[in-house]
Parts: structure tokens; sequence; C-alpha cells
């Protein structure tokens, strides 16, 4: 075994017990993706310290476990890895009964549809970030940067999708985390607007109204998707149509306005 | 070495390697459950596994407040992805305590400022043994805590200062003052002792 392999197995351990800073983790996980026997140790280095942390085991407050039986009636389930079901059968199906967001996804039904594909998208675009980034951290740029942003909402556990159709035509679809404070917006349909005009984002609530950025130009009908950062509680989305350059504050009527999750 | 009796302190039958796996069965075959929307199962699944991530949080990050909301976050996310867990791939408490303790030893990387980690590196060993005295007894805390006698001292440190007081290798080797290559080697024969004592693959 050359010395930096021996160098990299000694990790197991440290790895096992998450003591492996970010820059040694993705050298020694392209080690692992080539180590089926150090996979198989750091198996049963996890049942170890699983058991080890499990020993400290504490009775938690009993309004804990309400809580998180109101959580996840709210929260959707990712679907399984494996392709023997339609997607869309799966993931969105376990959503209980009397949701705002359910509701709306009944009316329309290839939605789930649609957000899968979304999802499983920018999730193929995140995971080719994470490799890029670990190749290369330097290299990091603004879309990368937008890449990461995208997966931390779709992989929040409070991800919720909420769709709205535009008054002025087309339909916008937002999937927001309340937990990353972000919401990524896409939209298709949308009315074709003069090169001089464009649509405005903008959150609205009781920290005010703020300016969200500028629609991109539509690409192949879609337009996104868009990140938009910085939710506050009570906060709305709403789109206006402004000036290209965009406006400080909304000069003309909301052609979109969606209430966001709780 | 401590008598080993046929009940835990509080008076509750012990647990002995052939309970742990079956237990540990039922988990799996609850999250399979999960992940098919069983909300059910789910509650079966927080009233095992709340208990043992909710020690280990609050082992890690030492604030109860806190901790208290890591846990619900596991538990939330552990709904959210139960349609991942593989059972091939080892057993559930490693899956849902691997995924506990990343995100505890995550926040506490993001959180902690520099000097306060440094505060912390005096108490660590400390607080482990206080840790463990305020365990639910419902899982195998006295084999676990005869294990880590078994190791030695430096295997044992290394283990739990990365586990509990969420260190990397190198910091580690830091606070002991010992080599990092040492603390490497420390941390994998260490957890492979534990491992073997603990009969666990």
């Amino acid at each position: 075994m050359r010395r930096g392999q021996a160098d990299l197995h000694a990790l197991a351990g440290a790895y096992a017990l998450d003591a492996v800073p970010e820059a040694d983790r993705a050298r020694f996980e392209r080690h692992l993706a080539r180590c089926e026997a150090c996979v198989q140790e750091i198996r049963g280095l996890r049942e170890a310290t699983a058991r080890l942390g499990a020993s400290a085991a504490v009775r938690p407050r009993a309004e804990l476990k309400e809580q998180a039986l109101r959580a996840i009636a709210r929260t959707r389930q990712l679907p399984p890895l494996s392709r023997d079901a339609p997607p869309g059968q799966r993931g969105w199906r376990a959503r209980p009964a009397g949701g705002r967001a359910l509701s709306r996804l009944r009316q329309r039904p290839w939605l789930p549809w649609l957000a899968t594909a979304l999802a499983a998208g920018f999730l193929a675009i995140a995971v080719a970030m994470g490799v890029l980034v670990a190749g290369a951290r330097h290299r990091l740029d603004l879309d990368q940067v937008r890449g990461h942003a995208i997966a931390a909402v779709l992989n929040a556990s409070d991800v919720t999708m909420l769709t709205a159709p535009v008054r002025t035509g087309g339909t916008a679809t937002v999937l927001e985390s309340r937990h990353e404070h972000s919401l990524v917006f896409t939209a298709s349909g949308l009315r074709v607007l003069p090169p001089s005009r464009n649509y405005e984002l903008w959150l609205m609530g009781p920290a005010g109204t703020r300016p969200a950025g500028m629609l991109p130009r539509p690409r192949a009908g879609m337009i996104g998707p868009m990140v938009v950062s910085g939710l506050a509680a009570g906060d709305r989305i709403g789109m206006t149509v402004e000036p290209a350059g965009g406006a400080p504050r909304p000069a003309s009527d909301a052609v979109l306005i969606l209430g966001l999750g709780s | 070495m401590k008598d080993v009796g046929v009940t835990d302190s509080q008076g509750l039958p012990r647990r002995g390697p052939a309970d742990d796996a079956g237990a540990d069965a039922d988990v799996a075959g609850l999250l399979g459950q999960v992940a098919r929307g069983d909300q059910l199962a789910f509650e079966e699944v927080y009233d095992r596994m709340a208990g043992p991530v909710l020690g280990m949080v609050r082992g890690v990050l030492r604030d109860l407040p806190q901790s208290e909301e890591v846990m619900q976050e596991v538990l939330l996310e552990l709904w959210r992805t139960a349609s991942r867990f593989d059972a091939s791939k080892g057993s559930a408490l490693s899956w849902v305590l691997t995924l506990a303790h990343r995100r505890a030893v995550d926040r506490v990387r993001s959180e902690q400022k520099s000097a306060e980690r440094e505060l912390r590196a005096a108490s660590a060993r400390i607080d482990y043994d206080d840790v463990t005295e305020t365990v639910e007894a419902t899982m195998d805390r006295e084999r676990v805590r005869r294990c880590l006698r078994s190791l030695t001292d430096l295997q044992r440190e290394s283990v739990t200062l990365a586990y509990y007081g969420s260190y990397t290798y190198s910091e580690v080797a830091g606070l002991l003052g010992v080599a990092v290559g040492t603390v490497k080697t420390r941390m994998r024969d260490g957890l492979i002792r534990l491992r073997d004592c603990l009969g666990v693959e």
C-alpha cells in the first residue's frame, strides 16, 4: 500500500466520528468510492459510535412529540431512490389532507410530476456542484453558489410547494423553506413583455416591502429557478411589471401575490 | 470492573445483544412503514429514537433547548427521508444517530466561535460522565461504559473528544498534545475495540 493510501485509511475512525475537516473529507470520500473494504469498516465503526451515542439517552419532554406529529403532517416525504414507481405517485402522496398546499396540488395533478422533475433536475445540478466544489473549491462561482442555495431549499426538512396563476397569464411555482429563510421561484407561460419592461419580485410583510429581484428572461418558456433569500415571518411574495432595470418599490399593481407558508 | 446484573440501576430489565438486534429490526421495519406515509409507525419510531437522539445531541451541544430543536429536526428528517433507509447498509440505530450526530456537529462548528471551543476543551472530558449519569435506562448504557473502560486512555479520550466534543482529529491532537497521526490511529483502533467489545458488526 502506498504511503498516501495508508494515511487515508487511517482516517476511517475519525470519519466515523465526524472528526474529519471538510477539506480532507472530500478527499477521503473519493477514496471511499474506490475502497469497498473501507466502506465496510466504517459501517462497523458507525455501529459502535451509534451505541456510544445511544447510551446517553434521555427522556424528551412529552409535548415535543405532539409538535413533531404536527410537523410531519405538514411535511412531504422524499420518494425512494428506486425507479420502480412513476414519479409523483410516491413522493407527494404522503401529504395529509387539509393542507393548503395539497388542495392546490389536487387541482393540478400534473404539478407533482413537474415538481418532482424539477427537484430531480435541481438535485442533479446540486450533486454536480458538489462534485465540482469537492474537486476545486477555489473555482466556486456564482452559479455554484446558486446551485447550493437551491439545493439547501430543496433539501430543507420543511420545504413546501405552492403554486398560483399569474393575473396576466402563466403560472408561478414556489418551493419554500422557512428554515432556510429562502424560496425557489419558477414560472411558466408568463405573458411576454416588451424589452423595456420586466417582471420584478417583492417580499411583502410586517418587515416592509423589499425588492426580491428581477426575473431572468424566459428560456424555453420557463423562468428560473431563481432563489429569493431573506424571508421574514409573515412575508408574502408578489410580482409586478416594472421598467426593465427594476424599481425600488412597486409602481404597478401586483400580477401575483402568494401567501407563504405558516 | 463493575458488576453486571440482570437489571439496571432503575430496575428495568436489561437488554441483551439479541434484544437490541430485535429492537433494531423493529425500527428498521417501522421505517419502511414510515416511508409509505404511516404516521402511527412514525409515532413508534419517535418513541424509540427521540431519547437516544436527544441524549447524544445534548452530549454534543450541552444546551437543552438547542438540543431539543436539533432532535426535532432529526426526527422530521427521518419522516422525510425514511425511504432512503437501507437496512443492508447498517442498523436503523446507526442510520439515525449518524444523521443526528452530523447535524449536531455541524451546528457546533458553524455556530461556535473559536474562543468558546477552547473553553469547551476543558469541560469535554468532565462532562461525558455527567451525560451518562442522566441516561434513560432503555439502552445498554452499562455495556458501553464497560467497553469504553476497556480502551486505553488515549483511545478513549480521542474517541469521546471527537464524538461529544465535536473536535476534528487535528484539534483533538492539539488538545491532547500528541501527534496528529497518533490521534487518527487511536480513533480508529479505539473504535475497532469498542465495536468488538459491544459485539456489533
